[in-house]
C-alpha cells in the first residue's frame, strides 16, 4: 500500500498557498467596495485551515523525495482538489453559478482553458475577475512545473527526452530540478509583469492590463470583456496579446537558457524553430485565403490570422474577431491545430511540437525500413541519438489523445450536442483551448447553454488533457495500487 | 532502377481478368437488351489488346516472383489501372458520365467503397448495376488475397504478423500460397451465393439480389437503388446486416475447419473485439434512436444494427436518407469510419487488430511509468510480438491520421465546408462511402461535387485501400533510386 501521509502533506501545501491567493480578489473587492469581499475572505481562511491541518498532521512524514505513485497521487488529487476549493467563489459570490456551473468555470481556470459560462463579463464584480484570471495564472503555473519537472520525471508520452539531469540514473529528483524550476517560475512571473506593463502603455487601464496579462501568459484566455480582446479595437495591445502567447506557447526551458546566455544551447533548440514555422505557415495559408476568397485586404487578413492561429495552438483561446464563424478551409485548419497545440515545457495544451518531430522522424524511419528491410536506422532528435521506446511512448500518447477526443466526442453527442460542436468541444477541451471552432461554442459565446451533463464531461476532459492523461490512467491502473 | 517488366507483366494478368470480368455484363445486356452492349464490347476489346499486349511482351522465362519494391509498385498500379479500365464502360454507356465522374464510380467501385455520382440507380440497365457490384466484388477479392500474399510480404503497418500461422513459420511457401488463395476464394464465392439466394428469397428480383449479395459481402455499398436499401422489407435489410458482419471478418478463420485444424473462430480476439464493437456500437444507438429520438422500439433496433454493422465494417448502406437525426449518431458514423473491420477481409479502415496492439500499446505506457525499469511486452493472439510490429502499427495509425488531416484539408480547400470535408475524408479513406450530410451522401449526390473534390476524393479511397504505404511510397524518389 501507497504512504498517503506524504501525499496529503503536499496537498496541504498547495491549499495553504492557494488560501493566500484568495486573498487577492478579496481585496480587491473591498477596495472597490463590493459585497463579495467576504466571500472571498471567508473561502480563505476554510482553505487555509484545511490547508493547515493536513500540513501540520503530517508534517514528521513530509518526503524529501516522493515515489513515483505518491507523485503521481499529488499531481492528479492536488489538482482535484484546488479545482472544487476554487470553485467555491462562483458558487456563493453574486454570479451564483449553479454547481455544475461553477466546477466547470473553476476547472477551465485551474487548467488553463478558457471555456467559460459566464456572460456579461464587463458587469462582474472585480473580485470574480481577478480570481478568474489568477486561477488561470496559477494554473499555467502547475503546467510548467508538470511540463518541466514531473512529466519528464514519469516518462509521460516521450517526455524523457527533456530531463534535465542526464546523467542520473536514480528514480529520485536530482538537485538541479528545482532551482531550474525557481527559475523558470521566475521567468514565468516577469514575462506577465512585462506584458502588463507593456499593455499599460499601449493605453490599457492597469487592472485589466494585469488580469489580461496574468491569462495571456498562462495561455489562459479569459478575458475581462465578452467580446475578448476585440474590445480594445488597440492595434498596439493586439501585438502585445500576440506576443504574450508566443512566449507562453514556446518551451520555457529554452527561455531559460536565453536568460542564461548560453546562446549555443538555446540555438540548438528544435522545437521553437518548428513551432514557429508552424504558425507562420498556417497563418499565412489562412490569410492567403482570406485575402482571395473574402477579398479581405492582404494586412488586415494576416494580421486576423496570425492572431487566431497562434491564439488556437497555443490553447489560449483569446479572439480578435470571432474565428470559428469563418468557413470552408480556415475552420477546417483551426481544428487541426487545435490538437497540435504548444511546445513541451510551456504553457499550452494539445499533443505538443515535439511529439510531432518525433512523429515526423518515426514516419520517416518507417518508409525507409520498408523500402530497406535490412538496414539499420537510428532515430535522432535534435541531433542527439533518441531510444526506440521514446518514439513508442510519443505514438502511444497520440493514439490516446486521438481515443479519448473519439470518446469524449461521442458522450458529448450522447448529450444532446450537435455534430461540430461536440467534436469541436472535445478537441478543445482536451488541448485546454477553450472555445471551440463552431460559432456556438466560439470564442465570443458561453457554454451556458451547453447540457449540464456536457459541462461535466468536459471538465473532465479539460483535467485529462491537462495531466498528459497517462498520469490520470495510472492512477485508474490495477499494478498502481498494488505495488 | 528495379526490373519493372514484372510488375507489366502482372498488370497484364490482371487487366486479362478485367476483360474477362466485362464479358459478364457483356452476356446479361445482350440477354435482355439494354443498349449497353457496344460500351462493354469496346471496353472489353480495349482491356483484352491491352493486357495481352502487356503480358506477352513482358513475360519472363520460366518462373519468377515479384521482389519488395515490384510488389508496391503493383499493388498501386494494378488498383489504379483496373479503375482506368473498369471506368471506360460507364464512360461510353448510354448514361453519358463525364470521365471524371466515371472514374470516381470505378475507383469508388474497386476500392469497395460505395459513394456513388450515379443517381437514378433504380432504373438504370441491368448491365450497368451488374459491373457497378461486380467491381466491388473484384476488388474486394483482390483485397483478400492482397491481405493473404501481398501486404504481409510488405510488411506494411504490422501486417508482417500474419505472414503465417504460428505453425508455418517458413519463409516461403509457395506451393501452400495458392491453396489458401483458392479456398479463400471459394468461401468467398460461396458466401455470396448463399447471400444472394437468401435475398431471392426474401422477395428481391434476381438482378437486385446478386447485385446486393455482391456488394454486400465485399463491405462495398453500391445499391441498386437511389434509396440505399431503403425501399427493400425488413427480411432483407437483416439479411444485409449479417452479410455485411460476414463481410467484414477475417475469411481465413471460416476456412480454417475445412482444413483440418481446429477451429479458432470464437478464440480468435480480433473477431471478438470486432463483434463487441459492432455490438456495443448497435446498443448505443438503438438506446439514442429510442429514447432521445423518440422511434419505436423495434425500429430503432432495426435502424442501430444496420448502421452500426454498414458503418463499422465501412460497407456504407443506409435505411433512410434523413441527416435530421442529431448529433450522436454523426458523431458514432465519424468514429466507426476510422475502426473498421477485420483484417483479412475486404473491409476498409485503421482494422481491429490494430487497435488491439494500440491498446496493448497504450498499457505498456502505463506499465513503463510504473515501473521504469521493467521489461515488458505486448501480445496478440498469446503471442508475443516483435517491437518492429509495435512500431509499424503506431505508425500506420499516425500516416492515418495525417492522410485524413490532409485530405480533409484539401477538400476545404476546394470549396466544401469544414465539416463536410472532414466527414468526407474520413469517409473515403476509410473506404466506408456513406458520409455525414450531404457530400458523399446515399442519394448519388455527390456529382454536384466540384471536379478537384472528386479527384481528392477518388485519391483518398485509393490511398486508404492501399493501406497508404504503397502510394506513399511511389512518391519518395528514393524508392526509384538503388
Amino acid at each position: 500500500m501507497i504512504d498517503l501521509r506524504p501525499v496529503l502533506w503536499g496537498i496541504g501545501a498547495l491549499l495553504s498557498l492557494f488560501a493566500l491567493a484568495a486573498m487577492l480578489p478579496a481585496l480587491a473587492d473591498w477596495l472597490q467596495d463590493d459585497a463579495d469581499w467576504p466571500v472571498f475572505l471567508a473561502i480563505a481562511g476554510l482553505s487555509l485551515f484545511i490547508g493547515l491541518v493536513l500540513v501540520l498532521a503530517n508534517l514528521q512524514h513530509r518526503a524529501r523525495q516522493l515515489s513515483i505513485r505518491q507523485g503521481i497521487l499529488l499531481v492528479v488529487f492536488g489538482w482535484l482538489v484546488l479545482a472544487a476549493a476554487a470553485a467555491l467563489p462562483f458558487l456563493f459570490c453574486h454570479v451564483h453559478l449553479d454547481r455544475s456551473d461553477a466546477i466547470f468555470e473553476a476547472v477551465s481556470g485551474i487548467t488553463a482553458t478558457d471555456a467559460t459560462v459566464l456572460r456579461r463579463l464587463d458587469r462582474v464584480s472585480p473580485g470574480i475577475l481577478l480570481w478568474r484570471a489568477l486561477l488561470q495564472w496559477l494554473g499555467g503555473g502547475g503546467a510548467l512545473t508538470l511540463g518541466v519537472l514531473v512529466l519528464p520525471r514519469f516518462n509521460v508520452g516521450g517526455m524523457e527526452l527533456f530531463r534535465t539531469e542526464t546523467t542520473s540514473l536514480d528514480d529520485r529528483l536530482a538537485y538541479r530540478a528545482p532551482r531550474l524550476l525557481r527559475g523558470i517560475l521566475l521567468i514565468y512571473l516577469s514575462f506577465t509583469l512585462v506584458l502588463a506593463g507593456l499593455l499599460v502603455l499601449a493605453g490599457i487601464d492597469p487592472f485589466a492590463a494585469l488580469l489580461e496579462a496574468m491569462s495571456t501568459i498562462s495561455c489562459g484566455g479569459f478575458s475581462t470583456s465578452d467580446r475578448s480582446i476585440g474590445q480594445w479595437h488597440n492595434a498596439a495591445a493586439d501585438w502585445v496579446i500576440l506576443l504574450g502567447m508566443l512566449l507562453g506557447g514556446a518551451p520555457f526551458l529554452w527561455h531559460w537558457q536565453l536568460a542564461r546566455r548560453q546562446w549555443r544551447v538555446a540555438r540548438q533548440n528544435s522545437q521553437i524553430r518548428w513551432y514557429l514555422a508552424l504558425i507562420m505557415a498556417a497563418a499565412l495559408a489562412i490569410a492567403l485565403w482570406l485575402v482571395l476568397a473574402q477579398n479581405t485586404k492582404p494586412l488586415v487578413a494576416l494580421r486576423q490570422s496570425l492572431f487566431a492561429v497562434t491564439s488556437v495552438m497555443t490553447g489560449t483561446g483569446f479572439a480578435t474577431l470571432d474565428w470559428s464563424s469563418w468557413t470552408g478551409f480556415p475552420l477546417a485548419l483551426l481544428f487541426l491545430l487545435t490538437f497540435v497545440g504548444g511546445c513541451a515545457g510551456s504553457t499550452a495544451g494539445g499533443i505538443k511540437v515535439f511529439r510531432l518531430q518525433v512523429l515526423f522522424a518515426n514516419a520517416r524511419l518507417q518508409l525507409r525500413r520498408l523500402m530497406r528491410p535490412h538496414e539499420v536506422l537510428l532515430p535522432r532528435f535534435e541531433g542527439r541519438r533518441m531510444p526506440e521506446s521514446v518514439a513508442e511512448s510519443v505514438l502511444g500518447f497520440v493514439f490516446v489523445y486521438t481515443l479519448s477526443f473519439a470518446l469524449l466526442g461521442l458522450a458529448l453527442s450522447f448529450c444532446g450536442m450537435d455534430f461540430a460542436p461536440a467534436l469541436a468541444a472535445a478537441a478543445s477541451a482536451l488541448a485546454n483551448l477553450g472555445p471551440g471552432i463552431s460559432p456556438a461554442i466560439g470564442p465570443l459565446s458561453s457554454f451556458a447553454d451547453q447540457p449540464d451533463a456536457a459541462k461535466w464531461l468536459l471538465s473532465a476532459g479539460m483535467l485529462f488533457g491537462r495531466l498528459e492523461m497517462f498520469l490520470v490512467l495510472a492512477v485508474f491502473s490495477r499494478d498502481f495500487w498494488r505495488g | 532502377m528495379f526490373d519493372i517488366r514484372p510488375v507489366l507483366f502482372a498488370n497484364g494478368v490482371l487487366l486479362l481478368v478485367l476483360a474477362a470480368a466485362m464479358g459478364v455484363p457483356l452476356l446479361v445486356d445482350l440477354a435482355v437488351t439494354g443498349g449497353e452492349a457496344p460500351a462493354f464490347a469496346a471496353a472489353m476489346a480495349a482491356s483484352l489488346f491491352v493486357g495481352a499486349a502487356l503480358a506477352f511482351s513482358c513475360r519472363g522465362r520460366g518462373h519468377f516472383g515479384l521482389g519488395g519494391r515490384q510488389a508496391f509498385l503493383f499493388a498501386a498500379s494494378g488498383l489504379g489501372l483496373a479503375a482506368l479500365f473498369g471506368a471506360v464502360p460507364l464512360l461510353l454507356g448510354s448514361r453519358h458520365l463525364t470521365a471524371i465522374d466515371a472514374l470516381f464510380e470505378a475507383v469508388s467501385g474497386l476500392t469497395t467503397t460505395g459513394a456513388t455520382v450515379m443517381t437514378g440507380l433504380d432504373h438504370a440497365p441491368a448491365a450497368i448495376l451488374l459491373w457497378r457490384a461486380l467491381l466491388q466484388w473484384l476488388g474486394g477479392a483482390a483485397l483478400i488475397i492482397a491481405a493473404l500474399a501481398l501486404l504481409p510480404m510488405l510488411r506494411i503497418g504490422g501486417m508482417q504478423i500474419f505472414r503465417v500461422d504460428s505453425s508455418e513459420r517458413t519463409e516461403n511457401q509457395p506451393t501452400r500460397l495458392p491453396r489458401r488463395a483458392g479456398a479463400l476464394m471459394l468461401a468467398y464465392l460461396l458466401l455470396t451465393v448463399a447471400l444472394a439466394l437468401a435475398f431471392g428469397a426474401a422477395g428481391l428480383t434476381r438482378l437486385e439480389a446478386v447485385c446486393l449479395a455482391m456488394s454486400t459481402l465485399s463491405t462495398g455499398g453500391f445499391s441498386t437503388s437511389d434509396g440505399s436499401l431503403a425501399k427493400f422489407g425488413d427480411a432483407a435489410q437483416w439479411l444485409c446486416v449479417v452479410g455485411m458482419l460476414l463481410g467484414g471478418i477475417n475469411l481465413a478463420l471460416l476456412i480454417v475447419p475445412w482444413r483440418g485444424s481446429r477451429w479458432r473462430f470464437f478464440k480468435d480476439t480480433q473477431i471478438r473485439w470486432y463483434f463487441f464493437t459492432a455490438l456495443g456500437f448497435a446498443l448505443l444507438l438503438t438506446f439514442w434512436y429510442w429514447a432521445v429520438a423518440g422511434r419505436p422500439a423495434y425500429d430503432s433496433l432495426r435502424q442501430a444494427s444496420f448502421d452500426a454493422v454498414s458503418t463499422l465494417s465501412t460497407t456504407g448502406f443506409r435505411l433512410s436518407d434523413d441527416h435530421s437525426w442529431g448529433g450522436f449518431p454523426h458523431v458514432a458514423f465519424f468514429v466507426m469510419c476510422f475502426i473498421g473491420g477485420c483484417t483479412g477481409s475486404a473491409a476498409g479502415g485503421i482494422k481491429t487488430f490494430r487497435y488491439e496492439v494500440l491498446f496493448a500499446v497504450g498499457r505498456l505506457h502505463v506499465d513503463r511509468m510504473l515501473y521504469p525499469h521493467g521489461v515488458f511486452s505486448v501480445t496478440f493472439n498469446r503471442l508475443r510480438l516483435p517491437d518492429a510490429v509495435l512500431r509499424s502499427v503506431l505508425g500506420f495509425f499516425i500516416l492515418y491520421f495525417c492522410c485524413f488531416a490532409t485530405l480533409a484539408t484539401g477538400l476545404a480547400i476546394v470549396g466544401l465546408d469544414a465539416w463536410s470535408s472532414l466527414a468526407a475524408a474520413a469517409a473515403a479513406i476509410g473506404n466506408v462511402g456513406a458520409g455525414i450530410g450531404p457530400v458523399l451522401g446515399v442519394a448519388g449526390g455527390d456529382h454536384a461535387l466540384p471536379v478537384a473534390a472528386k479527384a481528392l476524393l477518388a485519391f483518398g479511397m485509393l490511398l486508404g485501400r492501399l493501406e497508404l504505404a504503397p502510394v506513399l511510397l511511389l512518391a519518395l524518389p528514393s524508392f526509384w533510386k538503388d
